[in-house]
């Protein structure tokens, strides 16, 4: 199986990799795993008024988790914490043309975006926000 | 995507049983195995017989590995295309297939690991059904782990800095096996729990809980084997 042009782009160029401080208020960390496999991806989100400004990731895995959580990162910045709600897997299975054995991959990125989301908004609530 | 649905749909036990006990020659109801007794006719394997059932075997966890072997071994013989050269062309795709099955069959069954993943689809229809709470002090350290390997294949190996990576991902290997090994046999006391329950038979409801609390356990477990077996392999590779 060959992967496609796109996939050993993010393979070879990886955007946005590295990390954030997990304790700071305005970074949201997703960590997920898929069982099946054994990747580990963890995707990072730095927030600010609502937009998200910077994404970082970290992935153990295939190429195609690489390429996913990467396109990931590349798609959230800019995004209001709304719009990047609304990232699906199958747009990240379209833009890298990933065959099925590989959607998992994807599904794991959109898993890693929600739960960064989720731990943004989780603190966002337990300290009033708007420190800047 | 309506198709994918009811294809995927579980066919009724009752009629699933008739569908596998008319034997496709001679319309006699088939009470042996694998031939029908009346005209002696090879049966295929139903697509629905899961691979405990097309071995003879109980869903048990502990399997004595020369048994399972014997059996494997008597059932080749039986579907060996070699014996059914002389044989309609319908009964030797049956044996053909049928050989195919049981490779799988075996295969799957002969390593504990992949024997106790395939039982937890069994029993809980999917394995996603039980959704694992994920371990993040274990990803946060394979991420950790992923830099330091990272840093020694960039590093000059025989240099004082690529030894000392070395040593300290070799001393993480050892660790991380050490974990697996636990882990495989925590494993080991799940598998001797599940077969005693299910020796035992009890449908009561303290059953019923014991029986979810072993498989969500597993599950957890295997999981986790999953994932430091990853990183051991590619620990093992680095720095060979």
């Amino acid at each position: 199986m060959a992967y496609s042009d796109k996939v050993v782009d993010h393979f070879n160029n990886p955007r946005n990799m590295g990390s954030f401080k997990k304790d700071d208020a305005d970074v949201g960390t997703g960590m997920v795993g898929a069982p099946e496999c054994g990747d580990v991806m963890k995707l990072q989100i730095k927030v600010q008024n609502d937009t998200i400004v910077d994404a970082k990731f970290k992935t153990f895995g295939c190429g195609s988790a690489i390429a996913s959580s990467s396109l990931a990162t590349e798609w959230l910045k800019g995004k209001t914490i709304e719009e990047a709600q609304k990232i699906k897997n199958t747009d990240i299975v379209q833009e890298l043309n990933l065959p099925p054995v590989k959607i998992h991959c994807s599904v794991l990125a959109e898993d890693a975006i929600k739960a960064a989301l989720a731990d943004y908004q989780k603190k966002a609530e337990t300290q009033p926000a708007d420190t800047k | 995507m309506a198709n994918d649905q009811s294809s995927t749909h579980p066919v009724p036990r009752r009629q699933l049983q008739m569908a596998r006990s008319m034997c496709w020659h001679c319309q006699s109801e088939v009470t042996g195995e694998y031939f029908c007794e009346r005209c002696v006719k090879v049966q295929p394997v139903s697509k629905e017989t899961d691979y405990f059932t097309c071995l003879g075997f109980p869903r048990r966890l502990m399997l004595d590995p020369k048994t399972l072997e014997a059996k494997f071994y008597e059932l080749s013989r039986t579907f060996h295309p070699d014996f059914y050269q002389t044989k309609s062309a319908a009964e030797q795709t049956i044996s053909l297939s049928n050989a195919a099955v049981l490779n799988t069959a075996y295969r799957t069954l002969r390593d504990p690991i992949q024997r106790a993943e395939y039982l937890l689809g069994l029993e809980t229809g999917s394995v996603k059904d039980i959704r694992t709470s994920p371990p993040a002090d274990l990803f946060e350290e394979i991420l950790e782990l992923q830099d330091t390997l990272e840093e020694y294949r960039a590093s000059d190996h025989d240099a004082d800095e690529g030894r000392r990576l070395r040593d300290t991902l070799k001393t993480e290997q050892q660790t991380l096996e050490r974990r697996k090994e636990e882990m495989e046999s925590q494993l080991r006391k799940l598998f001797v729990a599940w077969d005693k329950l299910q020796d035992a038979g009890e449908a009561t409801s303290p059953a019923r809980a014991e029986r979810d609390r072993i498989l969500k356990q597993m599950r957890d477990l295997l999981s986790h084997r999953t994932y430091i077996n990853n990183i051991v392999n590619d620990l093992a590779v680095t720095i060979a």
